[in-house]
């Protein structure tokens, strides 16, 4: 296959560095985000090539580190690209680069194939071990000035889920309580009660926390 | 308060997937309750990303980056992806059942990092009772230790490490008082005897059985492998 991509072309005329440094523009990390939001959202298998060209060279040469095996390099490469396809609608661009996201997810496939190999087991523990989706604190520009504390984003996770639906729809994704009930297709009152049940909660549990 | 952490490089180690998965596990279990130790892992995780990705590697050798071409000139690169994209399922995220475990009338919620791990009966001496986790990890043993309120584990050191996770719960030692997250780990040069003035229960990885340093106890080495 041809690669004809930008970023590919661009770093392939940088000469090998005998140092780490970041080499990678603000350009290129744009891009590669851009194509896996586009996979994430259109199913885009375009945007998909480019980061199998771009991804699949280096993901090869880091299993076949680890391995020191090609067939189980290649396999390495085929089931981390398979889980980014399938997986990448839960990559949220605003908790951080896609290297990184694309980077956890090769190294759960890896973990999952050493430990086919030195335990003999198939229990593919990796997604309880890292979590690929909820589990996540880290901060996002969109609420970060609402519960910056990460003491309260763990409470959140804590209250009952009808709780949680309505905390995250005011505080982080700045929905009216309106908005919301026409949303969930319940009345208004109720929206207001769980909300009001829910910060209560909160409250006492932090107080607690602070006697502890 | 949580006082003990894991240190960092262990903390490195697991960002990079090169611990086995019982200290794996711990400490995922430990970050779960540790917003700081989560904040590392994440800086650690995208630090250690960059240096993959971007780059070969920080302090280390440089490789070439093989063209596609090169790489994929046997295994078909187009059927390959079209494989991949042909499967227009996406992965559902599925719920995490809840793994719950009853100990003498007591029970306790396991965390999500341990609900699909195969455990053995809890059984045991007096107040203490274990459970061992199937990870099949060789001469590393990880167990599910709960004691009962008013227990004790009888003074002792270890061969090699031994990582004690409090689950829930808490109980002190020589050193002090433990709660839920702490992430106690020893080696040969300390001895200690656990106490649970209210019972507690607690992940454990050793590499090696325990030795009893006192009095009758020490009868209790030949047989220590069963009772912790």
């Amino acid at each position: 296959m041809q690669v004809t991509n930008s970023v590919m072309a661009k770093r392939d005329k940088t000469p090998p560095k005998g140092r780490y440094q970041s080499s990678m523009s603000k350009d290129d990390s744009k891009q590669l985000t851009e194509w896996l939001v586009a996979v994430a959202e259109k199913r885009d298998k375009k945007a998909f090539s480019a980061l199998f060209s771009w991804f699949a060279p280096k993901i090869k040469n880091v299993a076949y580190r680890q391995f020191n095996n090609e067939a189980q390099a290649l396999e390495i490469v085929q089931d981390t690209m398979t889980n980014v396809w399938r997986k990448a609608h839960l990559y949220h661009p605003e908790k951080g680069a896609a290297t990184t996201w694309i980077y956890t997810v090769m190294r759960n496939v890896a973990f999952d194939a050493l430990r086919k190999i030195q335990a003999k087991k198939e229990d593919l523990l990796s997604d309880d071990i890292w979590p690929l989706v909820e589990g996540e604190v880290t901060e996002t520009e969109s609420f970060s000035d609402y519960l910056m504390d990460k003491r309260l984003l763990n409470l959140v996770d804590t209250l009952p889920d009808n709780q949680q639906q309505i905390v995250r729809a005011v505080y982080f994704q700045d929905m009216t309580q309106e908005q919301l009930a026409k949303l969930l297709n319940i009345p208004l009152g109720t929206v207001k009660s769980r909300l009001r049940l829910a910060l209560a909660k909160l409250r006492q549990q932090l107080d607690d926390q602070s006697q502890d | 308060m949580i006082k003990h952490h894991p240190k960092l490089d262990l903390i490195q180690a697991y960002t990079q997937g090169k611990l086995p998965a019982s200290l794996s596990a711990a400490i995922s279990i430990h970050a779960s309750m540790c917003p700081d130790c989560q904040q590392l892992i994440d800086e650690q995780t995208e630090l250690h990303a960059s240096s993959v990705f971007e780059n070969g590697g920080v302090n280390e050798v440089i490789y070439e980056t093989e063209t596609l071409s090169k790489i994929f000139a046997e295994a078909d690169l187009d059927a390959m992806i079209s494989a991949i994209t042909s499967d227009d399922s996406v992965s559902q995220s599925q719920p995490v059942a809840d793994k719950q475990v009853e100990i003498n009338g007591q029970t306790y919620q396991l965390p999500r990092a341990l609900a699909n791990i195969n455990h053995s009966n809890f059984s045991g001496i007096g107040k203490i009772s274990r459970a061992s986790l199937d990870l099949g990890e060789g001469d590393l043993h990880s167990h599910l230790l709960h004691i009962d309120a008013g227990g004790s584990v009888p003074s002792h050191t270890h061969k090699g490490f031994e990582l004690t996770l409090l689950l829930d719960g808490t109980f002190s030692d020589e050193s002090g008082e433990y709660v839920k997250g702490d992430f106690i780990m020893l080696d040969s040069s300390h001895e200690h005897t656990p106490i649970s003035e209210k019972g507690c229960l607690c992940m454990t990885i050793a590499d090696d059985a325990l030795h009893f340093t006192q009095g009758l106890s020490k009868l209790l080495n030949p047989i220590g492998k069963m009772i912790y």
